[in-house]
Formats: C-alpha cells, structure tokens, sequence
C-alpha cells in the first residue's frame, strides 16, 4: 500500500513536471473520447432518421371496385398473421371517398371530377405498417397470394423506398468517416503518448539511475509511467464529459425538437453516462498502458 | 580485451580498503563488480557469502540495499532538497514514513549536515554535496560503502573532510571500498591499499602508500 501511494505520487510528478508534454498528451486523448462521442451521438441521430422516417412508410393496397368486404377482411387478417407487420389498416370505398374530399375541399375541379366519374370510384384499402423499412418487399410478395392477387389493383411503396435507400446510403458513409476519424485520433494519440512516455523517460534518467543505485526494484521504476497512461486517459475523460454533458444539455432540446423525440440524447448520454463513459476510458487506458509498456522496453533500461 | 584479469582479493568486514591505480586501470569496474553493475565473464565476486557473479536482475536491488554508493558527480537529485534526496533512498525501498523521519536526521547528524535539511544541491558546495550523497548511501545502514572517486571533483580541503568522514563511518564498523588515484588521500589514510595497473593487482599492502 505504501509502496502503491509513493508510485501515484511519482506518477503525477512525472504528469505535472512535464506539463506541456502531459497537456498534448491529454488533448488528443480528449478529441478521441470527443469523435467517440460525435459517432454515438451520430449513430443515435440517424436511427432516429430513419425511424423517424419508417413511421411514414406505409404501403397503401388499393382493391378493385366491387371487390367483397369479406376478401378485403381475409388479406387483413392473412397480413396480421405476419410477424413483421405491425398494423393494418383497413379503409372502405366510403371512407376513401370522404377522406378524397376533405383533402381537396378547396379544389373545385378536382371535387367536380367526382361529378364526372359519377359514384364512388374508390375500392377498399389497406394500409399496411411494417416494424422496420426493410420488411416491406416481404409484404409487397406476400400480397401476390393467388387467393386476393386479382382483386388488387394497386400497391404503393416505391417513392419511401428511395428516401430511406438514399438516407441509409447518407448514414453508411458518415459512420466509415467517423471510424477513419476515430482509428486516426486514436493512432496519434498511441503515438503522443508514446513519445510523451519517451521524452519524460529521457528527463528521468538521472532520476531513474539513482533509483537504481539505491535499490529501486525495476518494478517501482516503472509502474509510475504505467499509473501516467492511466492519468492521462482519466484527465482526458474528465474534459471530454465536460464538454459532452454541457453540449448535450444544450443541444437536447433542438434534437427532440428535429426528430420528434423525448429526451433521447439526454437519456442515451447522461443515462448511461456510466458504460459511455467507462468504457472510454478502459479502451484509452489500455491504448495508452500498452503504448507506454512499449516505450519503456524500448528506452527505459534498468 | 577485459578491464580487469586475475584479480583475486578479499576484504574483511569493517576494513578500509583504497583501490588505486591510474585512469583506465580498471578501478571503477572493480568498484562496479562490488555492487552488481557489471558482471563478470570469469571468476566469482562474493559478498557476505552471497555469489553475486550470476545475480538475478531481480535481486539486484537487495544487493544495492545492503551497499552503499558514492560516486565523483555526487549524483544528487536537484530538484530535491538535501533531506529529500537522502529520503529518496528510503521511498524507493519501500521504508515506511515513520522510518524515514527517523533516519533521516540520524544520517545528516552523521555527515554534519542536520542544519542544511531544507537546502537544495545547488546552495551547497561541493563538499557539502558530497557529504550528502554519503548521507544518502548511509540511509539503508550498510555493511559496504563503495567510494568511487570521492574527492575527484573537491580541493583538498574538502577532500579531506570526506576522506575523514569515511574513517568515520568505518570507525563505526561498516566496511569501506575507496577507489581514488589521490595521492594524498591514499598517503593520509595509512590503510590497505590495493595498486591495479593495466587491470591486474600489481601490489596490496596493509598499510601502503600511493606508488604509481
């Protein structure tokens, strides 16, 4: 225990003594937790997206004109024995009808058209939701059942199709820049600490030794540079979760606001702050342990 | 070509042995031999019955606790005050606090430096510095202090001091090894002195004097 305490109190003498070295070291380290932290909160703002947006998807069946209530009833229910669907709704040729005009009740032409047609020109319609986008080609095939193929007249989906393609493509090729942007901090953050381990191994080495000459196990010599690695990511941490709470709490509101969501950032962050943040710091501070064990069986000779 | 070739001696507990010769006679080396900072390529070296020749890198420090060390460049840390560089020697070793603020003064009272605690290396002259690192190779009371060219950076008075607070400690049973090439030291002393030239022992006298 005593010998644990003198080694974190040379640990932060080595930290302090070379502040300028241990402030670049710590920089980086914060803007590797902070591009962490961008990725999430990307990661979180495209799901969201997307959700957003499959909440809108829904594909629309439209039945033939004089096609039986009951055969509309039967591809409902033969839609709601599918797992992937999460609703059905179902829509008679009346309600189509009254919906049609109440969304152009301000346009005479398109009202006197109906005229024209004489009767109701709707079918039956269901509307049908899936639990994810990518389940709905399934239902479309499910649709080409021979028992109600030939009472469909139509199936719309197609223009969703492309919005979520285009959005998945959009989120894809932000989350490969932010790994490229994460796998480079981390690299020069490796390396950072590496040459910090180096130069502050080299200011030591009168240090060192005299610790050697008076009977220092090497074990004592170089656990202070280990306990360092671990300041380092641990001061990093602190600045990137001051930076991160105060953000989140600040930007929380205009997210919910975009994405039409409750709290989501603030709940993911700050709910969790405990795994985000844990885990951020266990990953540097094993980064930085390894790079410092490499630096000092390279330079640190006892 | 080795430093150092047939050289077969042995130091009895609490003598005080002078190692002379010219530069690169091997001196040092025979000083480094005694502390495990270099290793033979043939022979044994024996401390306190323990073959310390094939020392396991990881009992160097044992040995090192046992043997104090003093060197020229007094190897005193600058940074540190003068009781905090003698306390060095005793936190790297694992003493605890309550030890350690014991020993401490005991050490400085020794070398006459209980006064100068506070003051850092630089505020100190040379052979105050010296006196230092003497204070700090005493901190783990040895059973050897190795000198290796103790008054080489010091004028003669200074010298002086230091060879008689090395009698000093000896007096107190503790074996002392000075390596040196100061005549007058060697002359003053009138103890065994060892004389290597070109790496071999070339005389050992119980009470001799510098003849290169």
């Amino acid at each position: 225990m005593r010998l644990l305490l003198r080694i974190i109190k040379f640990a932060f003498q080595h930290f302090y003594r070379n502040f300028w070295l241990s402030l670049v070291t710590v920089s980086m380290l914060t803007l590797t937790f902070l591009t962490v932290d961008v990725l999430l909160g990307l990661n979180l703002s495209t799901d969201a997206a997307i959700n957003n947006v499959e909440k809108r998807v829904d594909v629309s069946v439209t039945f033939k004109i004089g096609t039986k209530e009951s055969d509309v009833q039967n591809a409902a229910s033969y839609l709601r024995s599918f797992p992937e669907v999460e609703d059905v709704g179902f829509v008679t040729p009346d309600e189509a009808l009254a919906a049609f005009k109440t969304k152009h009740a301000s346009n005479p032409t398109v009202l006197a058209s109906l005229d024209e047609v004489g009767g109701n020109p709707f079918g039956y319609e269901l509307d049908i939701r899936a639990h994810s986008a990518d389940k709905y080609p399934m239902i479309l095939e499910a649709l080409d059942h021979p028992s109600f193929r030939d009472f469909i007249e139509a199936k719309d989906f197609t223009s969703h199709e492309t919005v979520l393609a285009s959005l998945s493509d959009v989120t894809t090729k932000a989350r490969w820049f932010g790994f490229a942007l994460l796998a480079i901090f981390l690299a020069i953050a490796t390396l950072i600490v590496f040459n910090t381990v180096r130069v502050t191994i080299f200011v030591h080495r009168e240090e060192i030794s005299i610790m050697r000459l008076v009977g220092a196990a090497g074990w004592f010599i170089r656990a202070p540079y280990l306990v360092e690695a671990f300041i380092f990511s641990f001061v990093a941490l602190i600045i990137s979760g001051l930076v991160v709470i105060p953000a989140i709490l600040i930007f929380n509101p205009l997210f919910d606001a975009y994405f039409e969501t409750n709290l989501l950032l603030q709940n993911f962050f700050i709910g969790q702050a405990f795994w985000i943040f844990g885990l951020e710091f266990i990953g540097a501070a094993l980064v930085c342990m390894a790079s410092t064990a490499f630096a000092m069986r390279r330079y640190l000779k006892i | 070509m080795a430093a150092l070739q047939n050289v077969s001696l042995h130091i009895k507990p609490g003598e005080f042995v002078s190692i002379v010769g010219q530069s690169g006679t091997g001196k040092t080396t025979l000083a480094k031999l005694l502390f495990a900072e270099e290793h033979p390529s043939r022979g044994e070296v024996i401390i306190g019955g323990w073959d310390i020749s094939k020392i396991k890198h990881s009992e160097v420090p044992l040995l090192r606790r046992q043997i104090g060390v003093v060197f020229q460049d007094f190897k005193l840390l600058p940074k540190k005050t003068v009781s905090e560089n003698v306390a060095f020697a005793l936190e790297v070793a694992g003493a605890s606090a309550k030890r350690i603020r014991e020993v401490v003064p005991q050490v400085l009272k020794i070398v006459n430096l209980h006064d100068r605690g506070d003051r850092y290396p630089r505020q100190l002259s040379g052979g105050e510095q010296q006196r230092v690192a003497i204070a700090r190779a005493l901190a783990h009371k040895p059973k050897i202090i190795v000198a290796d060219e103790p008054t080489g950076n010091l004028d003669t008075i200074n010298a002086h001091e230091i060879v008689n607070l090395l009698k000093k400690i000896n007096e107190f049973g503790t074996t002392v090894v000075l390596v040196t090439h100061n005549r007058e030291v060697v002359n003053h002393l009138r103890r065994r002195v060892i004389t290597l030239q070109d790496g071999n022992i070339i005389s050992d006298e119980e009470e001799g004097r510098y003849r290169l």
